[in-house]
């Protein structure tokens, strides 16, 4: 590694005052962004890309660098404040912000999703700089059979994220998998429980389901325990922010939370077709399955909340590995800068770290930068958006309600993707109910298409013989990780269980 | 006080048992409608039948963990508690939610020839006088301010068409400025 080149490259993107500007800009578009339901990180960078047409390639990459990154943590805010998360990869988030913010703490859950936001994506962008091409290496090894078993590991994780019952957590997950089965086969495209209705032929968007079930459920579900006399319509949460940064404890307890889920969305960011919405569930039960008390997991604590947020932007530094080193765009959003890098006359690939070095530096700078902005901005505007759960919540939930299905809308400019928000709302509705999770649905519904897609290819291309997979020790790796997880989160609940039991004993005697 | 078999949450998982061992079944029974492809080694059926499988097969477990919690239930068993009721005349909670369920179907419904101004204007005021805001000039000015403005947002910062049925001449009027 070039030190003094990599010095000279940091030092000219830090100093650019039009980079900075350019950063800081993307950064608050992100945040903003993000934090409206319906709005991806995705769709903020396809956005903004005409505004860096006539701009100088650093900058042009500050700003939509700024905008993912921003994006990243903008998900987080809606997720924690009004349980609806803003982009697929906050939906984790909510497992522990949204309890947080319900006892009063959505200010100090707002500050640790944007602490580990920073810290995870420092983390990716130090991996990036320097293990880059090692990474890339083995993350392009993946054919169908590592695909097909990193999204079996995926999902090996729902059972850490089933609550009380393991049989209604699967029962979720299977049904949630069956979702997406809806619409054209992706292989032969026949047609699957379509019934004639040709909006559907495109299978259900994510977007409106997560909507659905999470903020249009939860509306119906605030109504109701307000009719009832659960809840308080006058209910607001009055907690005062006296800091924006969490404090030095907080900050000891969430840090091996932070530096794990770095990592892991890191190396989850870095294979193609794998992001942050994969990252952060495998984050949360990496985390939920090594901690001392993980019966505390889900019902409110900083730790939930560092342990994803750090995964969801790590995946900002890992997506970025493929795309320099190999020219293979990691997620969506790396798709739209590889189509950013190539309009600046830019092709990235391997030739890029002999022939671009400088530049190469200046994106790892500009990736640091863009983390940086985000913080500033995330800290700037806690006091504002911790603002929204101080509303009373009959004017509340009326507002979650109209802004959720504007989102649910704005994916496609469908109106049958509103039906499909509001039906979603009475099934979460329903589910949460009688006590059947929904997290698990969510990761079935990220996973679902990844593993019907390479189980297929796979099958196809090993003539239907389903033993050939033991020719792949990486998907071997990945198998044995799984039942490993699986047989580890069994005994893990089982632990779970009876301590809770134990709790309740003894609150009665 | 001791809560009847039949309204503990035992009780409410065996009856979601049945119900989902129903679109189970009725699901099976879709995917014969599904046509085959030629020289596939996975058929286009085969993995929502893995699915519907997967589904049955935890579906089976959790209604023998009912019955079997029915058959010996303990009063401190977490599954001996009182479930939640879908009974409109023991809940008005639930009387109010399927109302809300009905207000967000007629926002589907007219959500094209009205506008999402105005559509919104109607849930947004409805819900929060049916939650208790008797402030009229709060609630007109909450059910028109909120929607305008993420209207606002969305078709000028985000360039997102949104239908305004009614109000179509805000878009014109927004354009001229």
């Amino acid at each position: 590694m070039d030190w003094n080149l990599l010095f000279s490259s940091y030092s000219n993107v830090f100093l650019d005052p039009t980079t900075l500007l350019m950063t800081l800009l993307g950064a608050a578009g992100g945040v903003l962004l993000g934090a409206i339901p319906g709005m991806t990180a995705t769709m903020g960078v396809a956005l903004l890309i005409p505004f860096s047409f006539g701009m100088d390639l650093i900058p042009s990459i500050g700003l939509l660098l700024g905008i993912y990154c921003g994006g990243m943590y903008g998900g987080s805010i809606s997720a924690i404040l009004i349980h609806a998360p803003g982009t697929p990869s906050a939906a984790a988030t909510l497992l522990d912000g949204y309890p947080m913010a319900q006892k009063g703490e959505a200010g100090k859950a707002l500050s640790v999703a944007m602490f580990s936001s920073f810290c995870g994506g420092v983390i990716g962008a130090l991996i990036m700089t320097f293990l880059s091409p090692l990474v890339a290496k083995v993350a392009m090894k993946f054919t169908s059979a590592e695909m097909l078993m990193l999204a079996v590991f995926g999902l090996s994780v729902i059972i850490s994220i089933s609550g009380k019952s393991i049989a209604k957590g699967l029962i979720s997950a299977f049904f949630g998998m069956l979702l997406c089965t809806i619409g054209l086969d992706p292989t032969y495209s026949k047609q699957r429980f379509t019934f004639g209705v040709t909006s559907l032929k495109g299978g259900l968007s994510f977007i409106p389901v997560l909507i659905g079930l999470f903020a249009v459920a939860e509306v119906i579900a605030g109504v109701e325990r307000i009719i009832a006399g659960r809840e308080s319509a006058q209910a607001k949460s009055s907690e005062k922010i006296t800091r924006v940064l969490p404090d030095g404890k907080t900050i000891g307890q969430i840090m091996p939370n932070i530096f794990s889920g770095g990592i892991i969305g890191t190396f989850i960011g870095a294979i193609p077709g794998a992001g942050g919405d994969i990252a952060v569930f495998v984050s949360y039960a990496f985390n939920k399955g090594v901690s001392k008390h993980p019966e505390k997991w889900g019902t409110g604590i900083p730790n939930g909340v560092a342990a994803t947020e750090s995964a969801n932007n790590g995946c900002s530094g890992g997506a970025m590995i493929p795309l320099l080193s190999l020219g293979v765009p990691g997620d969506s959003v790396t798709a739209i800068l590889l189509g950013a890098f190539i309009m600046k006359g830019i092709q990235p690939g391997p030739m890029m770290y002999v022939s671009e070095l400088p530049t190469v530096y200046k994106v790892f700078a500009a990736l640091m930068l863009a983390n940086l902005a985000m913080l500033l901005v995330g800290c700037a505007g806690v006091r504002v958006f911790a603002k929204i759960v101080s509303l009373e919540k009959r004017m509340l939930y009326p507002i979650i309600l109209v802004v959720s299905l504007l989102g649910a809308f704005s994916i496609n400019k469908n109106v049958f993707d509103i039906g499909v928000c509001v039906l979603f709302g009475v099934i979460g509705w329903l589910m949460n109910k009688y006590e059947f999770p929904l997290s698990p649905i969510l990761l079935a519904l990220i996973l679902g298409p990844m593993c019907e897609q390479n189980f297929v290819r796979f099958m196809d291309l090993n003539g239907g013989n389903f033993g050939a997979i033991r020719n792949y020790p990486i998907a071997i790796g990945f198998f044995v990780v799984a039942v490993g997880v699986v047989v580890f989160s069994l005994i893990n609940q089982q632990k779970i269980n009876k301590r809770e039991a134990a709790n309740k004993a003894s609150a009665v005697e | 006080m001791e809560v009847k078999k039949t309204q503990t949450k035992a009780f409410s998982n065996l009856i979601a048992s049945f119900v989902l061992i129903a679109f189970e079944i009725w699901a099976w029974l879709q995917t014969n409608a599904i046509k085959t492809a030629k020289n596939a080694a996975v058929q286009p059926s085969t993995f929502p039948r893995i699915m519907i499988i997967g589904m049955a097969v935890f579906t089976v477990i959790l209604l023998i963990q009912s019955l079997i919690k029915l058959g010996s239930m303990k009063p401190d068993d977490p599954l001996a508690e009182k479930a939640e009721t879908l009974n409109i005349f023991k809940d008005r909670g639930v009387l109010a939610a399927l109302g809300v369920i009905a207000l967000c179907a007629l926002y589907v419904y007219f959500f094209k020839s009205l506008g999402y101004v105005v559509v919104s204007f109607f849930l947004c005021g409805i819900i929060m006088w049916i939650i208790g805001l008797r402030n009229p000039v709060k609630l007109i000015l909450i059910s028109l301010l909120v929607p305008l403005g993420m209207w606002l947002i969305f078709y000028k910062m985000l360039q997102v068409n949104i239908p305004m049925g009614w109000l179509q001449f805000l878009k014109d009027l927004v354009d001229k400025i």
